[in-house]
Order: C-alpha cells, then sequence, then structure tokens
C-alpha cells in the first residue's frame, strides 16, 4: 500500500510540475535568450519595466526569461537565483540589483563566462563594481539625482520661491542608491530653489506604503504645520498621502517618484499632487535594445539616461505630452 | 543510556545505529529524489555539477540554521529569532573588521559570540524568566534585528577580509566552501544529537520533560545550551551570509526562521518535540533548495515558486502521518 501511495504521489508532483513548468516558461526556440532578474514584481513599476523588456525583446526578437525574488529586500534569494540563472548560460544578464554589492559574486561570475552584464534602473553603484573588478557594460536607468531635482522644482513652482515651511523627506530602503540620489537631487535643489522651505526630517521608509504613513503620522504629531512631503517612491507617497489626507491636511503636498499606475490613478483623482515619473517602460524597452546592440559589438554609452516626466492632474488631464505614452 | 528506540526487543539494523532510527523520515528522501528526476527531465542544465553546488550552496545558509533549529524543536521549544540573528552577527563580524580594522579572526570570533550570546539571552530568559519560547523569541527577533539596523545606520557594511570572503566564496578542491561547512556542521550536529548524551537528553527533554527531570536532567541548564547552540549556528551562518555577498546586511536573513523550521519539519524532527533527525533536516533543506533551484531554471514565476514549497511541506508531513510505523502521536 505504501509503495502504491507513493507512485501516486510522485505522479501527483510530476503532474503538478508540469503544469507549472508550462505556465511559467518562456518559449525560447532558437533565438538569443537574455536573463532578466528584476527585485520584485510587486511594485507596479517594475511591472511597467517588465512589459517594457517583453516590448524591446518582440522588436529586437530575441527571447528572455525573467525571474524576480519575493520582496526588495530579498537578498540572498536574489543572489541564488543570479547563480541560478547563469546556469542557463543567458546571452546577457539585465540585473536589477537589490543593492549595489550583493550580486557582486553571481556578476562576477558572469564576466567569467563572458556574459555581458547591464545594470537596469541604476541599482549598482560604479565605484563599488569598478573596485570589485566587475565589469558592468552599461549602466541604463533614470538620472535619479535630477528626478529628485525635479520634484524640488515642481513644489517650488506651486509655493513659490519665497515659500517658507517645514518639509518632509521619506528615502528609500536604506543604503540603497536609486533612493539615496533621489532624497539628495531633491534637497539639494530645494535649498537653491527655496532656502526658506526647510527639510525637518529624512527618514527610511523601506520604499513600503505602510512605513511611509506611519512615517508621515509621526512627523506630522511634531510638525503639524508640514507643508510638503516628498517621497523617493510612489509607494510611499501613496502612504503617506493616505496618512495626510485622513488627518485633514489637504492642503499638504505629497510628491512621489516613478509614475507608477497607482499614482496615476491618485493624481487624477486628486489625491497625490504629483509624481516625477520615470518611464521605467521605455528603461526596460531601451535595455534590451541597447543589449542587442552590445551583444552585436556596438558601441553603446556607459551611462543611458532615460528622460523623466512630472505628473500631475493638469498634464494628465491635458493628454498633450507625447512621453505620456511610455506611462504605463 | 544509547539512542533512543521505539522498541527495544527489535534487532536494530545498521542503519538504525547510525541513522537512529525512526526519526528519519524515509518519504522526506523519496520525495527528494522524485523532485530530482522531474527536475533533470524539465531542465537539461539541472543535472550538471555545477548547477548540483549550486543547489547546495544557495542551501547552505539556512541549513546551518536548520540544524540548530533541530535541536531546539527537539527540545520541544522553538527559535523564531535565528534568521534575525544572522543579520545581526554578520552586521556585527563586519563592524569587526571594516570599522574597528581588527584582524581578519576577530571576524569570525565576533559573529560566533554576538550569535551564542543571543541565544543564551534567549536559553536564559525561557529558563529563569519561565517566559514560553516563542514568545522569547519573537521577542529577540526584533531586539536582534533592530540592534543589527542600529549598529550599522541601516546600510550595509561593506568589504570583509579575504580570509573570511574566501569561507563564502571560495572553491576549495572545486566544491564551494558554504558546502563544505554545511556538511561539517551537518556530521557534528548528527554525532551530537544521536549519540552524545547532550542530544539525547535534548530528544528527551522533549518527549516528556517530567520524566528526563525524574531521570536526573538538568533540565534548565540544557536549555539554556540548546539555545545558545542555536544562536551560535545562527552566528555561523550569518558569517556565511556576509562571506557570501562580502558585506554585513542588517536586513540579512529575513524571514528565514521560516524556512528553517520548514526544512526540519519535512525532515521528520517532531515539531512538538522528542524524535529529532539531522539527516533528516538535510534532506528538507535540499528539498527546498532543489525545489526553488529548479523553479527558477524552469523561469517560473516567483510567486508560484511559494505556493509549491507550502505545499511541499504539508505535502511530507502528510506523508509521514499516514505511514508512520508507530502509533500515536502527539
Amino acid at each position: 500500500m505504501r509503495i502504491g501511495m507513493l507512485k501516486t504521489l510522485v505522479a501527483g508532483a510530476s503532474a503538478l510540475a508540469l503544469t507549472l513548468a508550462v505556465a511559467g516558461s518562456a518559449s525560447a526556440a532558437d533565438k538569443p535568450l537574455y536573463g532578466v532578474l528584476m527585485k520584485t514584481l510587486s511594485n507596479p513599476f517594475w511591472g511597467a519595466m517588465e512589459k517594457g523588456v517583453e516590448e524591446g525583446a518582440n522588436k529586437a526578437g530575441v527571447a528572455y526569461f525573467l525571474q524576480a525574488v519575493e520582496s526588495d529586500q530579498a537578498a540572498e534569494p536574489q543572489l541564488n537565483t543570479c547563480n541560478t540563472m547563469l546556469e542557463k548560460k543567458p546571452a546577457v544578464m539585465i540585473t536589477a540589483a537589490i543593492n549595489s554589492t550583493i550580486l557582486l559574486p553571481c556578476l562576477k561570475h558572469a564576466n567569467e563566462l563572458k556574459i555581458p552584464v547591464v545594470d537596469l534602473d541604476g541599482n549598482l553603484d560604479p565605484e563599488i563594481t569598478k573596485k570589485a573588478g566587475v565589469d558592468v557594460a552599461f549602466h541604463i536607468g533614470s538620472d535619479n539625482e535630477a528626478a529628485g531635482a525635479k520634484g524640488a522644482d515642481y513644489l517650488v513652482s506651486v509655493l513659490g520661491k519665497d515659500a517658507k515651511g517645514p518639509v518632509l523627506v521619506i528615502e528609500g530602503l536604506s543604503g540603497n542608491i536609486t533612493g539615496a540620489k533621489r532624497a539628495h537631487g531633491f534637497a539639494d535643489e530645494l535649498k537653491k530653489a527655496a532656502p526658506g522651505l526647510a527639510i525637518v526630517a529624512s527618514l527610511p521608509g523601506d520604499w513600503d506604503s505602510l512605513k511611509a504613513a506611519n512615517i508621515t503620522n509621526d512627523t506630522l504629531q511634531r510638525n503639524p504645520d508640514l507643508v510638503a512631503i516628498f517621497c523617493a517612491n510612489d509607494d510611499m507617497a501613496l502612504g503617506a498621502v493616505e496618512s495626510a489626507r485622513s488627518a485633514g491636511k489637504d492642503k499638504l503636498i505629497v510628491i512621489g517618484v516613478d509614475g507608477n499606475s497607482n499614482a496615476v490613478k491618485s493624481i487624477v483623482a486628486g489625491r497625490l499632487n504629483a509624481s516625477v515619473a520615470q518611464l521605467p517602460y521605455l528603461v526596460g524597452m531601451q535595455a534590451v535594445e541597447n543589449a542587442k546592440k552590445v551583444l552585436a559589438g556596438e558601441k553603446v554609452p556607459e551611462f543611458t539616461y532615460v528622460p523623466t516626466l512630472v505628473l500631475t492632474k493638469a498634464a494628465l488631464d491635458a493628454k498633450s505630452d507625447p512621453m505620456l505614452q511610455y506611462v504605463k | 543510556m544509547s539512542a533512543v528506540s521505539s522498541s527495544p526487543a527489535v534487532a536494530r539494523s545498521w542503519r538504525q545505529r547510525i541513522f537512529g532510527g525512526a526519526a528519519f523520515r524515509f518519504e522526506s528522501l523519496l520525495v527528494l529524489a522524485a523532485l530530482t528526476a522531474i527536475m533533470a527531465v524539465l531542465s537539461p542544465v539541472f543535472l550538471s555539477f555545477s548547477n548540483f553546488f549550486n543547489i547546495v550552496l544557495s542551501t547552505s545558509v539556512f541549513g546551518v540554521l536548520a540544524i540548530g533549529m533541530t535541536f531546539v524543536i527537539c527540545s520541544a521549544g522553538i527559535d523564531l529569532s535565528v534568521g534575525s540573528i544572522v543579520g545581526l552577527s554578520g552586521v556585527v563580524g563586519a563592524i569587526a573588521t571594516a570599522n574597528l580594522g581588527l584582524p581578519w579572526p576577530a571576524c569570525i570570533v565576533a559573529s560566533l559570540a554576538a550569535g551564542a550570546f543571543a541565544g543564551w539571552v534567549n536559553g536564559f530568559l525561557i529558563t529563569k524568566g519561565d517566559i514560553p519560547p516563542f514568545i522569547v523569541t519573537l521577542g529577540m527577533l526584533g531586539v536582534a534585528r533592530g540592534t543589527a539596523l542600529v549598529l550599522s545606520d541601516g546600510v550595509s557594511i561593506y568589504g570583509l577580509p579575504p580570509e573570511v570572503v574566501y569561507l563564502g566564496q571560495g572553491r576549495p578542491f572545486g566544491v564551494p566552501a558554504p558546502v563544505i561547512i554545511l556538511l561539517l556542521t551537518a556530521v557534528v550536529a548528527h554525532v551530537l544529537l544521536i549519540h552524545t548524551r547532550f542530544g539525547v537528553y535534548a530528544q528527551v527533554i522533549g518527549d516528556n520533560e517530567v520524566a528526563a527531570r525524574a531521570m536526573g536532567v538538568r533540565v534548565e541548564r540544557h536549555k539554556r545550551l540548546l539555545y545558545a547552540l542555536s544562536g551560535l549556528l545562527s552566528g555561523l551562518a550569518g558569517l556565511l551570509f556576509a562571506a557570501r555577498v562580502n558585506s554585513g546586511e542588517p536586513t540579512a536573513g529575513l524571514n528565514y526562521e521560516l524556512t528553517a523550521i520548514t526544512a526540519t519539519i519535512i525532515g521528520g524532527t517532531n515539531l512538538f518535540g522528542g524524535r529529532g533527525s539531522i539527516v533528516g533536516t538535510i534532506i528538507g533543506a535540499l528539498i527546498m533548495g532543489v525545489l526553488q533551484n529548479g523553479l527558477n531554471l524552469l523561469a517560473v514565476r516567483p510567486f508560484y515558486q511559494q505556493i509549491a514549497i507550502g505545499s511541499v511541506l504539508v505535502l511530507a508531513v502528510w506523508l509521514d502521518r499516514i505511514n508512520s510505523k508507530e502509533g500515536r502521536r502527539r
């Protein structure tokens, strides 16, 4: 009876595995296979980037397989996934690393296997990769400092350069270069454009909307006259705006970065004030296009910055800007 | 008193003598074999030395955690803080060398000591404070993680001494160093659990604490040692993690306690205490590693992977319940 039961189980397990394989695997055929490693698919920002990769792959006539891990803090799982992806010997490894150091052993191995490495969305600090002896074919992303600066410019355009008041900055995951650059870009530009607006706190929200909501609540306790909140991504901005509005602060200006689909909905509904759209769709698409160029031996610039766009209710309602087609 | 057996009248085979009897869940080995076969068929890349080493490498950190967890669960306890201690010990080790500039042995000693200390605090609160292990280790989960974040100021501390990095990235004789460390730890732990009084007492305490006390086992002292051991092994896992990524990451080991518990249970150790098996735990860890690696190779979307892993846990335990040789289990 035991053997029979086990036989049934093995059969069941095979059926399950086959179903999953059919459901999940990318079609390969004889096209070159690109490996794409993301952080997590739960944020619509990355979902849009995935769509861009898909579009780019279709246009370039290449196949790709995409993997992600369960959260943007799952460091070792991302390293393990990277190692596993290399087993399939992809033509190129396009990675959105959780931080600059975590994937270095795997990327070194990719270098040894002569597989070009692409830094997706500027997560690899070039100083660190150079010091570790890892060769990155190119970095593509948005200029995060400029994105932060655009957020500051928007705020000043609304409040005026003589405005005075406390401002809250909610950063990304501690130590993450993207979040650090956005916060830094915002702070620098704000000091120059409107010295009366003082940043009273700059706290890490870890890309998490609930954390950002809690930080907003706590800061409003100390500074009930808060005039603006700048968040390093939309998820956090959406959390912050909920806290602000439920505390009755309707005049509080909340600005996010990413331009993800949830933020767009919120802006159109009049809740979130603005988001500096990073056009992840365009980033994903161009990453694949440039990767194909690298494989063909062409020269590609080391740093490619995809333009950003400030999304506000006015801009979204007018629908006139051609870049809006890349906002997914 | 030699290893615990269910029926003294039955002659013990050599297999039982070495592996310790019924706790080693044979069904799990079959599940592992079946999974390996399925993955090999579905993905041509699966069956290769480099992929095999990859699998064991990816299980090395939580495998070491699971070994410590086995001892604790045998004693009818639980340790929810192991994941956080991984983060804490990695950060402490990194600070010792990268920030304080101490020589490389300090990194190793500091990581292990941090882990052992945290584990000892757990044991102390559980025994002297008479607080349930679930609560104490749940508290330590927060305290250790928070301490790691405070000490590191939330950022990863990059750059460990090359001797330490070798522990995580070196390949002596072509085998990844963490794999060797995991195997050595498993062998030592197995001998400890099955063939020494230390291990046998752990199982006896979990099986029937009152009887253990009546036998003269110093239960409280033993429990403190068990949690210190779990902490020490968490420190080792933290050191391996840091060496693998060449930095002390305060967020290292997030949610690893659940993985460690899953591997231990799949392996055959009774969740409510008593019989335990290191061999089983390693098999349980490998099942999860094979599943993860295989699903990654097949490019299955990560959300399905989580469903698969949860299902395998329930499946493996269910297999055991319907095929159990013994009578009622608690």
